[in-house]
């Protein structure tokens, strides 16, 4: 996972993603062709850190390795470009953690490998 | 002469502070390890499982880029004692979360003082016109050995600030600082060591009040400033006791003090201690007002500034979250989630 993970950090630490030259679409994780007119003029772009949940869930039975942040919450985040991100929130009350609550992006640890293996970093986003 | 003094002044431009989200009320530890009462602060803030200085010094970082309209750092200089890893840099990880790569970027380390070395750092830096600006940050998760008296205080957080050349839209001119350093062992912690240790009373007369003393004099004395000429004043921050104490003995008042004196909520955030108590004081201080700063380093030293607040501060107001916003956006945890999130439990 490490050299993976290296190559596409700034997606995890900056929200790299990609907007189209053609018709100006936005996109979220990167695309290397427009999802809407299908143009492959496509540049990087750093996408807005500010949105608002769509829907989400609350994860009892997370995947393996993420095990310690359980319970979290998961939610579907529409960026203010109109991109969506799957991310958990944090340093939210529950009662804060709903649809169309407005969001900001932080940076936290996604995955640590063990004691002696690699930190992980990623989004993640908070509840204004 | 013991000042150091750019011959080009520089300013801080921008300011950012993180105060993570969790309060662990300092009762908590007394029912667990001692019963009775409190401890000297009344919580600590701490740090979520998935936080650590890396994190919380790109949050502040951003802020304070976001306030200086800067997205150029010559320097990206990262003062702690709570690195993530003990080889491989936290600055290069919080410059390339800023998109920095033309840049100076290293690790300080000196106990409680690495985020006003770095401070000074950025000032020379870029008195001397090596660079426009650059980045000094104050950031530690600080751990007490559970049971420890350090454990009641031991907390999280810290500040940025972006230092440039001065400019219209400077918040505040650092002036000029001291450093007073010595040999001195009254807290450590060895390689491969969980938590630090310390040698209880001797952490106070020859270390703290010895050493910010001298900064603080050494100061005056190079300047012929004295106390009242400064609006407000922020000591390092260990427990809430020292740095009143040590306000008094220079001279100064508890009116000069209690703006920045931010251990009784959050506790001692090591590194980021001077610098987020600058940060509060920063969001209310008016154009004209000096400030006194002076943090305190075990092992041991202490760093005295003279910033002087410009014309600029009242346009960054309302840019950022203020220390205070941070203090009040807080929950309460109980000791097992503080065991769970500062790693104290080992399956």
């Amino acid at each position: 996972m490490a050299i993976q993970y290296w190559r596409i950090r700034d997606r995890y630490y900056r929200l790299i993603g990609s907007r189209c030259g053609a018709c100006g679409s936005e996109f979220f994780p990167p695309v290397y062709r427009c999802k809407k007119c299908g143009s492959e003029d496509i540049a990087d772009r750093e996408m807005p850190r500010t949105g608002k949940i769509l829907t989400h869930t609350l994860l009892h039975e997370p995947l393996p390795g993420f095990e310690a942040l359980a319970p979290f919450y998961l939610a579907v985040v529409k960026l203010d470009n109109g991109a969506k991100v799957l991310t958990q929130i944090v340093d939210s009350p529950p009662d804060a953690v709903k649809s169309g609550a407005k969001v900001r992006a932080v940076v936290r640890r996604a995955k640590v490998d063990g004691d002696s293996g690699q930190i992980f970093y990623g989004y993640k986003f908070v509840v204004e | 002469m013991y000042l150091m003094q750019s011959k080009e002044r520089a300013a801080i431009l921008g300011y950012g502070a993180y105060v993570p989200y969790y309060r662990l009320p300092t009762t908590e530890i007394a029912r667990v390890w001692k019963g009775g009462g409190s401890g000297p602060n009344v919580e600590k803030a701490v740090a979520a499982i998935d936080e650590d200085t890396v994190t919380m010094a790109i949050e502040a970082s951003r802020y304070a880029m976001k306030m200086a309209g800067t997205d150029k750092l010559g320097a990206v200089f990262v003062g702690t004692e709570s690195k993530p890893y003990a080889v491989k840099p936290s600055s290069t990880m919080v410059a390339q979360a800023l998109g920095q790569h033309h840049t100076l970027a290293a690790d300080l380390e000196f106990a409680c003082k690495a985020g006003t070395e770095a401070m000074q750092i950025v000032t020379g830096l870029v008195g001397s016109g090596m660079i426009e600006a650059g980045l000094a940050v104050g950031m530690d998760t600080a751990q007490g050995r559970p049971g420890d008296d350090l454990e009641y205080t031991a907390a999280s957080g810290g500040a940025a600030y972006v230092i440039g050349r001065m400019s219209k839209k400077a918040l505040a001119v650092i002036d000029c600082s001291t450093s007073f350093v010595s040999d001195t062992g009254d807290f450590w912690r060895r390689a491969h060591e969980r938590y630090p240790r310390h040698l209880s009373r001797f952490t106070g007369e020859p270390a703290y009040f010895y050493h910010i003393e001298n900064s603080v004099k050494t100061l005056f004395e190079e300047t012929g400033h004295k106390p009242s000429d400064f609006k407000y004043a922020v000591f390092h921050q260990p427990n809430p006791r020292f740095p009143v104490e040590v306000a008094s003995r220079l001279g100064f008042t508890m009116e000069q003090i209690k703006t920045g004196l931010l251990n009784p909520l959050i506790g001692n955030t090591y590194s980021g201690s001077s610098p987020i108590g600058l940060a509060a004081v920063l969001d209310e201080a008016q154009p004209g007002d000096k400030i006194l700063v002076a943090s305190f380093g075990s092992g041991a030293g202490s760093d005295a500034f003279c910033i002087e607040v410009l014309e600029g501060v009242t346009g960054a107001r309302g840019v950022n979250p203020t220390v205070r916003s941070m203090l009040e956006r807080s929950t309460k945890i109980d000791y097992s989630t503080y065991s769970k999130f500062r790693d104290k439990l080992h399956k």
